[in-house]
């Protein structure tokens, strides 16, 4: 049934309530904002709260830096947070109520999980759009066809699967083992993950799914030790769970090597780990797709951030090092506001489609060392990392491979 | 008592509004009503969506725990089952060619069907098992609705752990795609539910669920069966949060299975405690407390603290403090709840000068 | 057959610790006829408490050197000596972490201990004698509660912290099956099986329990009788937070203080009316059968459905057997 040939009570009351809105604020014409907003959820509390507490000094030091450099279109750029607690209802309606209270001024948002991205897909349409970055890798919002707005300032969990099966297999692996937490952030990559292995001929030998706080560890590992596979992959998991079972496979005896996704690639962690529970995540790899902080050759955005955090944020844990996280949340907004300065330049409007163009056309560009080298956006991901090895003796991960580009 | 509720034939005592305060009530809200949709701002309508998307669920729990005096703690379950009921027969219909101004008049009911029946398999353990039995039965029930959901098994229908996303309604070519539109449609049916609930308790089927409440063993004696009564009871409440749950599916673009799990059935029953339990107007009061108050807490604490990350920061553990604060609160010094209150007031209001609250 | 043994094992150990959990609301609903949703919450505190005094508390720079780590020559030698992984290290590692693991273990059952006292003075002692939906709200209201507390004292940290004892990997045959056990959790096991027992005989032998039984027998002649009622109450609530605090603090070390241990308590609580609300051995038969059904089901289905193992498992025996296993039927008059 068409419904433009009725006239619909749907069309009634949008002409009705477009005319109120009219008359109650005459003075809405398009100028220039004085302000533009990039929102935020993080999960400052709540289950990832160690992650969320630890990305949110990166908004203000992103805030400073991209004012700093001339905001948008000389327009200032203001980064709010709030807490979604990792509820994507909350992160839902956080974002909802920026739009609801600060309209045409938010030109970004910065989502918290995979859940909220998802179900924030579809609200994404009109003039409820918005550019988006987010903490998530989740292989389904690299959809440019469906999903424009939304992107990854790295490579999706399925990217980072291959990326460290390839690596399992250029070092003549053979078996492998997937861990990954009851979620949908562990679920992700596995069904990929399962094919490509075959693909490249290794065996998965396991699949155990875990609760992704609080798992029971003996049983897990015994498990793991039945198949006795030569890999781990671990795949879900930020702070808790990961190490446990790492350090309970080393006690039970287990020479698995364990390897881990962007989320639990954290020095901080592994450190902290170290500290209390002794050297057992000696040769623990991962994918991760930026440098570590610490590696800052070549890297002029570091430099640049490890000065402003100096000043910023002397005794902080912060202080000398930018965790993991918040890299990939500075990513997000190299990349966001990038495209969104593009637009500007260019004197258009900053409305979502335009800048998911420009994002779409952002390529071999200089992220300023994020990366190895330039990037280029692929289907509104960055389709590189590289694998690095933790060492336990001097708290360092180390890489392993060259980058490599999926 | 109210003044002005002098009745002197059979049918005004049958009336439901039977007196002239219950009219004007009930006709300014019915205005307010009509109004919010036209002239309300963006945030007014997310807000008041919300607020009676839950209300729909609370008549619903009212009509278990506040009329019939069965406990549960698994409400949420049901409100799971409506919003992905009405989902899946809407991609069901659409696959089947269905045309699509129809579609809602045939889902709405399926879904709310489905989550009645549910309701009676949820309510069968009610019939051996009082108290905290029950409660943790229904509890039960509720993690495992959302772990079927959940399972891989049955994604190709439910969407899994990612979730699905929902249809936009279309009722004869007018489609309900706007959260305003929504609001519409959500407070047309606010107001459905709460009248059927209300004329419910007119009834024999509404005075069997008040006699199994004050004394079940006493109501089955007087011919009351348990049986009946205690599994409709189940199924006319989980009935109204199947309704919930449909519109909720209406509302959002898309639904998670996590959005329906234990902390939404305690709000549900909290909203209940607070208001008041067994009363019309107890779950309208009890939801316009509970959404309302973290709204207004965001309001004072960015007043207070400012807007910095480390305020931010608090917000969430204050609120639950709130939250638990206000069930204790209630049941210690007002179990009546908030409709008690207002009763007080009203009271004393009619009685002045010789009340003295 | 072989390895079904030792998820039997696996099964029984976190069975041992589900009993653990399961007495502190046994012991409240005996006394008070208070069934406790919140005791997850309760848990989770003692939990955070002891990671607060055994880890957090060790950083406090005017706290003498041994309550971080008490490293005498002899210990450090040793120690330099020992394998990575080995029996001996691991004895080593646990005899230098000794000061704060008992320290803070003890402090950890004290200030859950005075949480309790609180819930039950201000929360508690008001309804007494109100219906049991009052009392299960109450609780209910409590989970929220303690759940904020500990989202403003506690960022939601999933860290490590010490075990309670030595966890060198212990290994033998049993019936041509190797079996594998962490040193730990057989302690653990031990430690909750005592503790379990020791409080079951309090309750049966001491004067002080039989206060316990008489109240929950019937609370106003047990008044008029001379037992100081409040008193029986703060007992049993203290029980519960000190018995709770222990097996916070097996399961953080078991596997990490996080929030999930408050929706923990649930599945307890699901095990005791499967036991049977007032039943301390069918408690404990339903808590090992959970477990090891749990650690079975881990192994043939995964971890998605072990989370909903106990709802089921209750459902079931609910409408077999409505007071659960071994719960007495109430008798109901007009």
């Amino acid at each position: 049934m068409s419904n433009t040939t009725l006239i619909s009570r749907r069309r009634f009351l949008a002409s009705t309530a477009a005319g109120t809105a009219a008359l109650a604020t005459p003075a809405l014409v398009s100028a220039q904002p004085t302000e533009y907003i990039i929102g935020a959820s993080l999960p400052l509390t709540g289950p990832f709260a160690t992650a969320g507490q630890l990305i949110s000094p990166a908004l203000s030091m992103a805030e400073a830096l991209i004012n700093q450099s001339g905001g948008i279109g000389g327009v200032p750029v203001r980064i709010p947070a709030e807490d979604s607690a990792y509820v994507p209802q909350n992160a839902l309606a956080n974002y909802q109520r920026l739009l609801a209270t600060e309209g045409d001024k938010v030109v970004g948002y910065y989502g918290d999980s995979t859940g909220f991205m998802k179900l924030v897909a579809p609200e994404l349409k009109g003039d409820q759009a918005r550019l988006m970055a987010s903490t998530s890798f989740a292989s389904d919002l690299a959809n440019p066809a469906e999903n424009p707005y939304q992107f990854l300032a790295g490579p999706t969990y399925e990217d980072q699967f291959d990326i460290l099966l390839q690596k399992i297999k250029a070092d003549g692996g053979s078996t492998v083992a997937f861990v990954y937490s009851n979620t949908e952030f562990g679920a992700d990559p596995i069904g990929f993950g399962k094919k490509r292995a075959e693909e490249l001929g290794i065996e998965v030998v396991l699949e155990e799914v875990t609760k992704p706080q609080g798992a029971d560890i003996p049983t897990h590992v015994t498990k793991l030790a039945q198949v006795n596979p030569e890999y781990c992959i671990m795949q879900g998991y930020v702070t808790g769970v990961w190490p446990q079972l790492i350090g309970g496979a080393r006690q039970f005896g287990l020479d698995t090597k364990f390897m881990g996704t962007f989320w639990g690639m954290e020095k901080l962690i592994a450190d902290r780990v170290t500290n209390e529970a002794g050297p057992f995540l000696e040769g623990y790899q991962g994918v991760m797709p930026y440098r570590y902080f610490y590696d800052t050759v070549g890297a002029p955005k570091y430099e640049e951030f490890g000065a402003f955090a100096k000043a910023n944020f002397a005794g902080t844990p912060l202080e000398n090092y930018m965790p993991t996280w918040a890299l990939q949340f500075l990513c997000g907004m190299e990349l966001m506001v990038e495209a969104l300065r593009r637009v500007a330049n260019d004197g258009n409007e900053l409305t979502a489609d335009n800048a998911a163009e420009a994002l779409a056309g952002i390529s071999d560009f200089d992220t300023g060392g994020f990366f190895g080298g330039p990037i280029t956006m692929v289907n509104n991901k960055v389709g590189t990392g590289r694998v690095y090895e933790y060492s336990t003796s001097d708290k360092l991960f180390k890489p392993t491979s060259d980058w490599l580009t999926v | 008592m109210i003044n002005g509720n002098l009745k002197t034939t059979y049918r005004a005592d049958e009336q439901i509004f039977d007196n002239f305060y219950k009219k004007l009530f009930i006709s300014l809200a019915l205005a307010f009503a009509v109004a919010m949709p036209l002239f309300a701002n963006d945030y007014v309508v997310l807000v008041a969506s919300l607020v009676g998307i839950m209300l729909i669920a609370v008549v619903g729990v009212n009509v278990l725990t506040g009329y019939t005096g069965l406990i549960s703690l698994g409400h949420a379950g049901f409100v799971a089952i409506g919003a992905y009921g009405v989902t899946i027969f809407h991609n069901m219909f659409t696959s089947w060619g269905m045309v699509e101004g129809i579609q809602p008049f045939v889902a709405i009911p399926a879904a709310v069907a489905v989550s009645a029946i549910i309701g009676i398999i949820v309510g069968l353990p009610s019939l051996r098992v009082k108290g905290v039995y029950l409660a943790v039965a229904t509890l039960s029930a509720n993690f495992i609705i959302i772990f079927l959901i959940e399972l891989d098994a049955l994604a190709p229908w439910t969407g899994g752990r990612v979730g699905i996303t929902t249809p936009d309604p279309s009722f004869f070519g007018w489609v309900v795609d706007t959260q305003r539109e929504v609001l519409a449609l959500v407070l047309f049916f606010v107001f459905a539910t709460v009248l059927l609930v209300q004329n419910l308790f007119r009834t024999r089927v509404g005075r069997a669920f008040i006699a199994i409440r004050e004394r079940d063993y006493s109501a089955e004696i007087l011919g009351v069966s348990l049986l009946r009564y205690k599994l409709t009871s189940f199924s006319i409440s989980a009935a109204c949060c199947g309704l919930a749950g449909v519109l909720y599916a209406y509302f959002f673009a898309r639904i998670l299975p996590e959005q329906f799990e234990l902390l939404l059935s305690l709000q549900l029953v909290a909203a209940l405690i607070v208001g008041g339990m067994g009363r019309t107007m107890g779950p309208v009061f009890g939801v316009l407390v509970i959404v309302l108050a973290p709204e207004l807490l965001k309001v004072i604490l960015s007043a207070t603290m400012g807007d910095s990350i480390q305020a931010a920061q608090f917000r969430a553990p204050i609120q639950e403090i709130i939250f638990g604060m206000l069930i204790i609160g209630f049941i210690i010094f007002e179990p009546l709840g908030i409709t008690h209150i207002v009763d007080r007031f009203f009271r004393s209001l009619n009685q002045w000068p010789f009340s003295r609250g | 057959m072989g390895v079904v043994l030792q998820f039997v094992i696996n099964g029984l150990m976190s069975g041992a610790i589900y009993a653990l959990i399961a007495i502190g609301i046994v012991a409240v609903y005996k006394s008070t006829r208070v069934v406790n949703f919140a005791h997850g919450y309760v848990i989770m505190i003692g939990a955070y408490l002891y990671y607060t005094f055994a880890v957090l508390m060790a950083d406090v720079p005017w706290l003498p050197a041994w309550y971080a780590a008490w490293e005498p020559q002899w210990l450090l030698d040793q120690r330099a000596g020992a394998q990575m992984f080995s029996v001996e290290k691991a004895w080593l590692d646990w005899l230098s972490n000794l000061p704060r693991i008992v320290i803070g273990l003890i402090l950890a059952i004290i200030f859950s201990s005075f949480l309790a006292m609180g819930i039950e003075r201000y929360t508690m002692r008001p309804l007494l004698g109100q219906s049991s939906f009052a009392m299960i709200m109450v609780t209910v209201g409590l989970i929220s509660v303690l759940s904020g507390i500990k989202g403003i004292l506690w960022t939601g940290d999933a860290a490590s912290v010490p075990h309670l004892a030595p966890n060198p990997p212990i290994r033998f045959e049993l019936f041509d099956t190797p079996i594998f056990i962490f040193g730990a959790n057989l302690v653990s096991m031990i430690i909750a099986l005592v503790v379990f027992a020791g409080i079951v005989l309090w309750i049966r032998y001491s004067s002080a329990g039989v206060s316990i039984r008489a109240a929950s027998e019937d609370q106003s002649t047990a008044y008029s009788m001379g037992i100081d009622v409040t008193s029986v109450f703060r007992t049993a609530w203290i029980i519960a937070a000190a018995t709770g605090a222990i097996a916070g603090a097996i399961l953080a070390a078991r596997d990490g203080v996080s929030p999930s241990l408050g929706l923990f308590g649930f599945s307890v609580l699901a095990i005791v009316l499967m036991g049977g609300l007032d039943s301390f051995i069918g408690v404990l038969i339903a808590s090992f059968v959970v477990g090891i059904i749990e650690a079975l089901v881990q192994w043939q289905l995964g971890g998605g459905w072990v989370e909903v193992t106990p709802y089921i498992a209750v459902l079931i025996v609910i409408l077999i057997r409505p007071h659960g296993l071994f719960g007495q039927q109430e008798v109901e008059r007009i």
